[in-house]
């Protein structure tokens, strides 16, 4: 395991920015979700990480050893991909033991065993370990392609959206068994997806991506309370936050162009009225779709929920988040 | 609605013609279009098969068709098994089909391995190397006996330019030892650019992923070569052997035109020896029964092969 450190990383595809003058440090044994939508640049990251496409500028470095130039075997990196690219002509157990057959590690036979049927067992696939790899469904597909990343002891693990074809049962137990991974071993891990409950729940440090740039690199709970812009607000919490204009509640101060307000940062009976249009229940809490002059808004209910469709109810921001007309935001010294 | 095609023809269709389908069921229609192709296939497939088979048990002659035909039993069978000039057609069928499987496997994959390579103008060079495959054999087999020619000919100059051997000091298509080579190199000049163009298709059909994952899987590019390449063309590699060895076990066409069979019978194959047999002998019962064993033969080592070929394409 090992440090990994990118400095003012730049790849372009022709005309296309891809990745825009990065800098990010993954500390070791840190478990680092990059965020961002389609296109962001995700997996050209990855990709240059790994060594499979090769930077246009800055410098990659892995242990304090500077990889710009090494093949990605020197670079020890474990990847799962985004489409599952298992080897279609072998088995499921030749997939898993495929990495660990490498020469250059002289795993006995016994060890390649073992490990495959450890790796298996995690992802509940060892009853598929004869079936050919293209005799295996999406999510199963997926789970050996992250296993085979796993069976490894890399300086790095790259994930690719490995959780995104999977069903939510499988997910959730995969996310605390990728977890559990990352804190026994210690492993390093550059995780990336779109899905933010990821992101929250297994991220060490988050990293928010936007048209190929890092926009910002914090704890979950940074970017969540002290997000850098709308863009980056936008990208966590579910349900998302409201943006709001300032006049909405009489905010403006000259410079707050748009009020950010998580759902969960209302206070009720008093400010403005607003007619309460449907009510979700989730079990553990309640969700209210209000309408306030036109501007649909999410809030959570308070406990006991003692509101009705059709009626109307008063609200007031609490704390909210402030952003300027460029949509950065209004870092005040008081809070 | 608008009026679909269907509709449109079955307007057209004269009152007599559509009063007369009408009355037809759905398997009556299906055996009328099907019925014309089982017809040709029985009358020049299945018929001539079946009397080959029963000539080959006659000592019938083509050339005596007034002579009272006797049945034979399997005396044509015996008398073919026991006969060495079959036995020395059969091998140099077998000496031809192997070398020129085997040059144009090698060739031809290697070929196949280098064009897949990105380089500019690959596409030029497919065209190029395709040519031979496009001419006729009967071209190909004279322009060849052109580039034999021990004094003015192009091969023995550029074995000379190479080797420093005097051109008229050997003779491709006239020496025991060579004819058999020359036919070998003249086929694998023609056909290799089939068996490229097959392992291409097969070396293109592995995506680039793959060797991205063999890559981060830290596989040594030898180690790809021989785990992704090979076993993700080999049913492709396969079709193509099994392609030639069905019509090179049949080969006719460029022989006669090279050797004729010569010199002596070094360069006569099965497919030569049978047309001797039949038309030039008019041995007809006796070379009935050679065609039926040469038929038996390719019949059932193809069955064996393409079994292999599934076992491969199943894993
Ligand atoms: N090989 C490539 N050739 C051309 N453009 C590419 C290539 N790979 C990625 N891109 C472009 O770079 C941008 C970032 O892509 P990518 O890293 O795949 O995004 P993400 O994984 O976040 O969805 C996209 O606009 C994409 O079209
Ligand atoms: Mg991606």
């Amino acid at each position: 395991m090992a440090e990994v450190i990118l400095e003012q990383l730049s790849k372009s595809f022709g005309k296309k920015h891809a990745v825009i003058d990065m800098s990010m440090t993954i500390d070791d044994g840190s478990f680092v979700v990059l965020l961002g939508p389609t296109g962001a640049g995700k997996t050209t990251t990855l990709r240059l990480i790994s060594g499979l496409e090769k930077n246009d500028k800055g410098t990659i470095s892995i242990d304090g050893r500077v990889v710009n130039n090494e093949t990605p075997a020197q670079r020890d990196v474990a990847m799962v991909f985004q489409q599952y690219s298992l080897y279609p002509h072998l088995s499921v157990r030749e997939n898993l033991s495929f990495p660990l057959r490498s020469p250059i590690l002289k795993t006995s036979k016994a060890d390649i065993v073992a490990k495959v049927a450890e790796v298996a067992d995690i992802l509940q696939i060892s009853h598929k370990l004869d079936n050919r790899a293209t005799e295996l469904s999406g999510g199963e597909m997926q789970r050996v392609s992250i296993g085979r990343a796993l069976v490894r002891d890399p300086a790095i693990y790259l994930m690719d959206e490995p959780l995104s074809s999977l069903d939510a049962r499988l997910r959730a137990d995969l996310r605390i068994e990728l977890k559990r991974i990352h804190s026994e071993l210690g492993a390093t891990l550059l995780y990336v997806t779109h899905d933010q409950t990821e992101a929250m729940t297994m991220a060490t440090h988050v990293g928010v991506l936007q048209e190929g740039r890092l926009v910002q690199f914090g704890t979950p709970r940074e970017i969540y309370e002290a997000p850098a812009s709308e863009y980056v607000a936008s990208r966590l919490g579910s349900p998302r936050i409201n943006l709001l204009p300032a006049e909405l509640f009489n905010l403006s101060d000259g410079l707050t162009q748009t009020i950010g307000l998580r759902p969960e940062h209302v206070k009720f009976g008093e400010g403005q009225a607003a007619s309460v249009k449907r009510i979700e229940h989730l079990g553990d809490h309640t969700r209210l779709h209000l309408d306030l002059n036109g501007h649909a808004i999410t809030v959570l209910s308070p406990s006991g929920n003692p509101f009705s469709a059709g009626t109307s109810v008063n609200i007031q921001p609490l704390n909210p988040l402030c952003f300027d007309k460029d949509g950065q935001r209004i870092i005040r010294d008081s809070a | 609605m608008s009026e679909t095609t269907v509709d449109r023809v079955a307007r057209k269709t004269p009152a007599r013609v559509a009063r007369k389908v009408k009355g037809l069921s759905d398997r009556a229609i299906a055996w009328l279009f099907v019925g014309p192709t089982i017809f040709l296939l029985l009358t020049i497939n299945i018929f001539p098969l079946i009397w080959t088979i029963n000539l080959s048990f006659t000592n019938f002659k083509a050339n005596r068709p007034n002579r009272a035909v006797e049945y034979i039993g399997l005396r044509n069978y015996e008398r073919i098994l026991g006969d060495s000039d079959i036995w020395l057609s059969m091998q140099a069928t077998a000496h031809f089909l192997f070398w020129t499987l085997f040059f144009q496997v090698l060739i031809g994959f290697t070929l196949a391995w280098l064009i897949n390579k990105k380089f500019k103008g690959n596409d030029l060079w497919t065209t190029i190397i395709v040519l031979p495959m496009m001419l006729s054999p009967a071209v190909v087999g004279n322009f060849w006996t052109f580039l034999y020619q021990p004094q003015i000919g192009l091969f023995n100059y550029v074995i000379t330019f190479f080797t420093g051997a005097d051109p008229s000091s050997f003779q491709m298509l006239g020496s025991v030892d060579l004819a058999p080579w020359s036919i070998v190199i003249v086929d694998t000049w023609m056909w290799t650019p089939f068996v490229m163009l097959i392992c291409l298709a097969g070396l293109r059909s592995i995506p680039d992923y793959i060797y991205e994952a063999a890559e981060i899987d830290r596989a040594s590019k030898l180690r790809q070569f021989f785990t992704i390449t090979i076993p993700m063309v080999l049913p492709f590699l396969m079709l193509a052997v099994l392609f030639r060895g069905i019509e090179n076990f049949k080969m006719f066409d460029l022989v006669v035109q090279l050797t004729g069979g010569g010199p002596g019978s070094t360069t006569e194959m099965a497919s030569i020896n049978l047309k001797r047999e039949a038309f030039e002998k008019w041995r007809t019962g006796y070379s009935s029964a050679f065609a039926i064993i040469l038929f038996v033969t390719v019949f059932g080592l193809a069955s064996i092969y393409v079994k292999a070929l599934n076992k491969v394409k199943e894993r």
